[in-house]
């Protein structure tokens, strides 16, 4: 029949709209910013720099190697290496990024920057909250801005967060075994050329 | 200026106590109402704030008008293509005073992932002034109800005498802004000097 199609849609409308004066389950809209719906475990905006420990320049994962910038699809990251060296996660002395920016205006959310990363150091956060008026000083996140800590990422991706720390953890356990047995070694065996040093977790 | 805490005092005597400026910011932010026209993806999302569970009707702006004319604020939602930045810019100037800009996503702010292509323009602020950039590939209803606020907040803050006086107020302030024209390679002229000016890149 004709327009059995809108009489459906209106009946519903009709039925919502009544609804919504005796059932709460009715009323649909979500007021916003006084209260939002709970992101979903997998949501994702932008990338952000995890560091371990209290202070964010020190547990810094990242070690600059620049993977993720050279990998982005939209050229959205800006890293400079370091001069100098500071320990990382498993004591051995690393580069890290004495520049890390990432322009969100440009960043299509790819999470491609996360999948390269061997080091887990990038992760994506579910922050959305950015508009601004100011084009250039709000849209570009400097390293201090993107660095948050292990604990957020476990407040936003658990289960993620989760496999990632016990996969940190077996590498570390892995590298001590590694020291021990090279240090029990005789030195006459030690002192052959080592192999080339591989990066912690790049054998994925 | 009236104190605020005078006037929360009055308010609870039953004076109610408000300036001009005030009562005319207040009528220019609670009835925004946008233009219907979207571009890319983000258009989907724009399109998913005014439906029933985000409900963009709630700051005043559900009335989306088809005509320029009728309309106070332009969402630029999605990638302006070359070939579409002239229409957009020719529906900015025919867009009557106060009208005001919000940038959603990242193709409208600055070209996004076609960034680097030939045939998409680098951010729409290089003809026309935006107001509010919100970022994302494409940004939540959420973030645009987000920048709403944003906007609504700085049309709260808008003095109209002085210095920092709304465009439409100014009587020497730029009221028209130059459509460009396709050229030989690029669009002609390929940014409007008055609100694009070239940032200084410090590394």
């Amino acid at each position: 029949m004709l327009g059995e199609g809108i009489l459906k849609g209106l009946a519903e409308t009709a039925k919502n709209f009544a609804g919504s004066f005796v059932s709460a389950e009715r009323m649909t809209t979500v007021q916003y910013p006084e209260e939002r719906i709970a992101p979903v475990e997998a949501a994702r905006v932008f990338p952000f720099l995890v560091y371990d420990g209290a202070d964010w320049e020190a547990g810094m994962r990242c070690v600059a190697c620049q993977i993720c910038e050279k990998e982005c699809p939209p050229k959205c990251i800006y890293i400079e290496k370091s001069k100098d060296k500071k320990p990382d996660a498993l004591g051995k002395p690393q580069f890290y990024p004495a520049k890390f920016d990432i322009d969100v205006s440009v960043c299509m959310s790819c999470q491609i920057c996360v999948e390269v990363c061997p080091f887990e150091a990038i992760k994506m956060d579910n922050e959305f909250e950015l508009a601004t008026d100011d084009r250039f000083g709000g849209l570009l996140q400097d390293r201090k801005q993107l660095a948050k800590s292990n604990e957020y990422y476990h407040t936003i991706h658990p289960t993620e967060a989760a496999e990632v720390d016990a996969r940190l953890a077996a590498e570390k356990t892995k590298a001590a075994a590694d020291a021990a047995a090279k240090a029990a070694r005789p030195p006459a065996q030690a002192a052959t050329p080592a192999p080339a040093q591989k990066p912690a977790g790049g054998g994925e | 200026m009236v104190d605020e805490g005078l006037k929360i005092e009055l308010g609870k005597q039953g004076v109610f106590v408000t300036t001009i400026e005030e009562l005319y910011n207040w009528g220019r932010r609670s009835s925004i109402w946008p233009m219907q026209f979207g571009l890319a993806c983000c258009a989907i999302e724009m399109i998913a704030t005014t439906m029933a569970r985000y409900d963009l009707a709630r700051f005043g702006a559900e009335v989306f008008r088809p005509s320029p004319r009728q309309a106070d604020m332009m969402i630029i939602s999605g990638t302006v293509t070359k070939k579409m930045a002239p229409q957009v810019v020719r529906l900015y100037n025919q867009m009557a005073e106060p009208k005001y800009v919000i940038a959603m996503g990242a193709c409208a702010i600055s070209g996004g992932p076609f960034k680097q292509g030939y045939n998409v323009l680098k951010g729409i602020d290089r003809y026309i002034p935006v107001d509010v950039h919100i970022p994302g590939c494409p940004p939540r209803p959420e973030a645009l109800l987000q920048a709403f606020i944003t906007l609504q907040k700085k049309i709260d803050g808008q003095h109209l005498t002085g210095e920092g006086r709304p465009r439409f107020l100014d009587a020497a302030a730029q009221g028209e802004f130059p459509v460009p024209e396709q050229g030989a390679h690029d669009l002609e002229p390929s940014s409007n000097k008055g609100v694009w000016p070239l940032p200084v890149v410090i590394r």
